[in-house]
């Protein structure tokens, strides 16, 4: 608290003058300065320094400052996404679509192989291919002949059983025939 | 002053939804300010025009990092100082007063309308005399009616620091005009 005048306000004279104090610092000041006649002085200097230097006018822009709706002035897209709240929604969006491109890249994988391959083999010359396709012709030729004559066999052994069976089943009958012949036969000699 | 705080801060919240007539709403209000500092510390006409330029586009293009609406004018000047020192810096030491051209050094020293070339002069010449840290320090107190608390944050220094230099500024400032302001319309 600044009470007398002995005891100077120093630089809080200064805040004074700049209006710089609260209420109640600015109260003590001015106690201070209504008994104190250097500090009034020094006060007095100091709103003549900054009067003078007040003297130097502001001056008019020589050209004035516009803006117009340009995209090269406004905010990129990003920092509007950005600052749109849809973070969480973008680090979701971006953890999928990764998981989308890892997925497809691994697929895809396989097909390029297969690609890969046909172009190899398009690249063989066409003697080989020639010589390699009647040589899978007649493998394939010969495993048929091989199953068709397995299958004849098949065919008359099962012809040869059926007509056994056949036979047998004549003379069975034949057989009953004879049999039952000579047993009329032994009836009418009886009676 | 609080008026015009809630004004600014409600044409800012416009300019962030992409109103860039509410921002030249903005520039118009401050382009003269602004223009003046860079003007007396830089003391060219040329480059207080091209800086102030170069100012209003980064305050639009980072708007939205202004935390406080409300602190626009501080948060405006921290960049234009900024963008003097970048020129100091790549200019240095070519950025003296004594490189002025005749036409900026007479309309640095026009007088305000009342006042004495005389007077003008004196304080130009002491306002020279003043190293650059002082002088932004009066610039800002004195022709530009900020506060100590907003002073030190455009210039990203304590309180402390910007009192000190405003005060031994004006010290000197007073020594340099009291023959001045004895002759002058001020005594």
């Amino acid at each position: 608290m600044i009470q007398a005048p002995s005891d100077h306000p120093g630089e809080a004279l200064r805040d004074y003058a700049f209006e710089e104090l609260s209420a109640g610092e600015r109260a003590a000041v001015e106690q201070h300065l209504a008994l104190c006649g250097e500090c009034a002085t020094e006060l007095e200097r100091l709103r003549v320094t900054t009067a003078a230097l007040r003297t130097l006018p502001d001056r008019e822009i020589p050209q004035r400052i516009a803006f117009v709706s340009d995209r090269v002035f406004e905010p990129n897209w990003f920092q509007r996404f950005w600052h749109s709240g849809a973070q969480l929604g973008f680090a979701s969006a971006c953890l999928l679509a990764a998981a989308l491109i890892v997925s497809a890249w691994h697929f895809a994988g396989g097909k390029t192989t297969e690609v890969r391959t046909i172009v190899q083999a398009a690249s063989v010359p066409t003697e080989q291919i020639n010589a390699a396709v009647a040589k899978a012709v007649a493998q394939v030729r010969e495993e048929d002949l091989r199953l068709i004559r397995a299958a004849d066999q098949k065919r008359d052994a099962q012809y040869r059983n059926q007509m056994i069976a056949i036979n047998e089943y004549f003379t069975v009958q034949q057989k009953r025939l004879n049999y039952a012949r000579v047993s009329m036969n032994e009836t009418g000699a009886g009676q | 002053m609080i008026f015009r705080a809630v004004e600014d801060a409600d044409l800012i919240a416009r300019v962030r939804k992409g109103d860039v007539e509410a921002f030249n709403a903005l520039v118009s209000r401050w382009e003269k300010r602004v223009f003046n500092y860079l003007l007396r510390l830089t003391a060219s006409t040329e480059d207080a025009l091209d800086l102030s330029q170069d100012v209003f586009l980064k305050a639009y293009q980072n708007i939205r990092k202004l935390d406080d609406p409300a602190r626009f004018g501080p948060w405006l000047y921290r960049i234009a100082h900024n963008e003097a020192y970048s020129l100091f810096r790549r200019r240095r030491p070519e950025t003296a007063l004594e490189n002025l051209n005749e036409a900026d050094v007479v309309s640095l020293r026009s007088p305000a309308p009342g006042f004495s070339i005389d007077l003008s002069l004196a304080v130009t010449a002491a306002l020279d005399r003043l190293n650059p840290e002082q002088r932004e320090a009066v610039v800002l107190k004195v022709y530009e009616g900020f506060k100590f608390e907003e002073i030190a944050e455009i210039l990203g220094a304590p309180v402390s620091t910007v009192k000190s230099r405003l005060y031994t500024a004006l010290d000197l400032l007073k020594t340099e005009l009291a023959p001045v302001n004895t002759r002058g319309k001020l005594q």
